[in-house]
C-alpha cells in the first residue's frame, strides 16, 4: 500500500463525504416510496435519453412545454439522477454559452 | 493553427463538412470547437471541484481533449436534431460529470442491507421527536413490513443497488462497482422497483399509502 492510501485510510482523503449519506431510514424510506410512485411499466434506458438530451434540452430553453412532448424522457429525468444533473448543467450551457 | 471566434457560427452542416475535410480546415474547425467546449465546462464543474484550482483546469483540458476524440469517433451518428455544438456539449457534460462522480465517491464503499438480531431487516433508528409513540409504532411496523417485502421480492444484486441510489449513489459509480454499465443499472433498479410496487398493490398497498404513514406529523 502506497503512502498515500495509508494516510488516506487513516485519516480520510479530506474530501466531505456526501450529504446524501447522512439521510435517516425514513428518509430514504420516503424517497424510495415516492420512485416506486413514479414507476411505469415502460421506462426509457439511460442511453435512449442521452441519444436526444440535445434535442429536449434545447426545446426546454426555447420555452416549449417538453414534458408534455417529450414525456417519456421528463420521466427518465424525473427517476435518474445521473442524466437529470448532466441535463441541468447542459441546460445551463444552453442558456448562457450556445 | 490559433482560434477564430468568427468561425464558430458555423450552421450544423458546416461543422460536419469542416470535421470531415481533413488537413487545415479540419484542424481549425477542432480549434473552434475546442475554446466552445472549454467555455461550457466551467457549468459542470461549478460545486463539484474548487473552479480556479490546478485540478479543475487539468480535468477541463483531459475532459476537452476526450470530447474531441468522441466527437470526431461519432460524427456520423450526428443526426442534426440540435446544433452541433449543443451535441459537443452534451458529450462534454457526460465526460466531464462521469469523471467528477468517479473521484467524489471512489472511497465511500456500497451500502449492505442491515440485519437486526434475528436477522430481520432492520428498522432500527432514532426516535423523531414531534411524532407520538402511536406514529412512531405505525412507522416502525411499515418499515418492517416494506424491509421483509424487499427482502422477498429483490434480488440480491438489487437490493445492492437500491440501497446505493437510496444513498445518493450517482447510478455511473454503483454500476461500476456492481460490474455493469449505467444502462443495465437502471434497467435492474426499473425491474426492482416494479416489483415492489406490485407486490405492494398485492398487499391491498399503494406506495402514496404507505409513504403518507411517514409523513404524517405526530400529535
Amino acid at each position: 500500500m502506497k503512502f498515500k492510501q495509508v494516510i488516506r485510510r487513516l485519516f480520510g482523503s479530506g474530501q466531505q463525504k456526501p450529504a446524501s449519506l447522512q439521510a435517516g431510514k425514513s428518509e430514504k424510506m420516503q424517497k424510495m416510496l415516492k420512485m416506486l410512485s413514479n414507476t411505469r411499466d415502460v421506462e426509457l434506458s439511460c442511453d435512449d435519453v442521452f441519444a436526444v438530451l440535445d434535442q429536449f434540452t434545447e426545446l426546454a430553453a426555447q420555452g416549449e412545454d417538453v414534458a408534455k412532448l417529450m414525456p417519456l424522457i421528463k420521466q427518465h429525468l424525473d427517476m435518474c439522477p445521473d442524466c437529470r444533473d448532466e441535463y441541468k448543467v447542459l441546460e445551463n450551457i444552453v442558456r448562457n454559452v450556445v | 493553427m490559433v482560434y477564430n471566434p468568427n468561425m464558430e457560427k458555423r450552421t450544423n452542416e458546416e461543422w460536419l463538412s469542416a470535421l470531415h475535410a481533413g488537413g487545415d480546415r479540419q484542424a481549425q474547425a477542432l480549434e473552434d470547437l475546442r475554446a466552445i467546449i472549454r467555455r461550457g465546462l466551467p457549468y459542470a464543474i461549478a460545486g463539484r471541484l474548487d473552479p480556479n484550482s490546478p485540478e479543475a483546469e487539468a480535468l477541463s483540458e483531459e475532459i476537452t481533449q476526450e470530447t474531441l476524440m468522441r466527437v470526431l469517433e461519432y460524427l456520423d451518428t450526428f443526426e442534426g436534431r440540435s446544433q452541433f455544438t449543443t451535441w459537443a456539449h452534451k458529450i462534454s457534460v457526460r465526460a466531464a460529470l462521469t469523471e467528477l462522480r468517479r473521484r467524489r465517491w471512489r472511497e465511500v464503499p456500497l451500502p449492505e442491507m442491515e440485519m437486526d438480531e434475528d436477522g430481520d431487516p432492520s428498522h432500527r433508528e432514532l426516535p423523531d421527536k414531534q411524532a407520538s409513540p402511536e406514529v412512531q409504532m405505525d412507522r416502525k411496523d411499515m418499515m418492517k413490513r416494506v424491509n421483509r417485502i424487499i427482502m422477498e421480492e429483490l434480488t440480491e444484486k438489487q437490493r445492492s443497488a437500491l440501497m446505493a441510489t437510496m444513498d445518493g449513489f450517482p447510478l455511473e459509480v454503483a454500476a461500476q462497482r456492481l460490474g455493469m454499465n449505467r444502462n443495465a443499472l437502471y434497467k435492474l433498479l426499473h425491474d426492482a422497483r416494479l416489483k415492489l410496487k406490485k407486490r405492494l398493490e398485492k398487499e391491498g398497498l399503494t406506495p402514496l399509502e404507505v409513504l403518507s404513514v411517514f409523513e404524517q406529523a405526530g400529535k
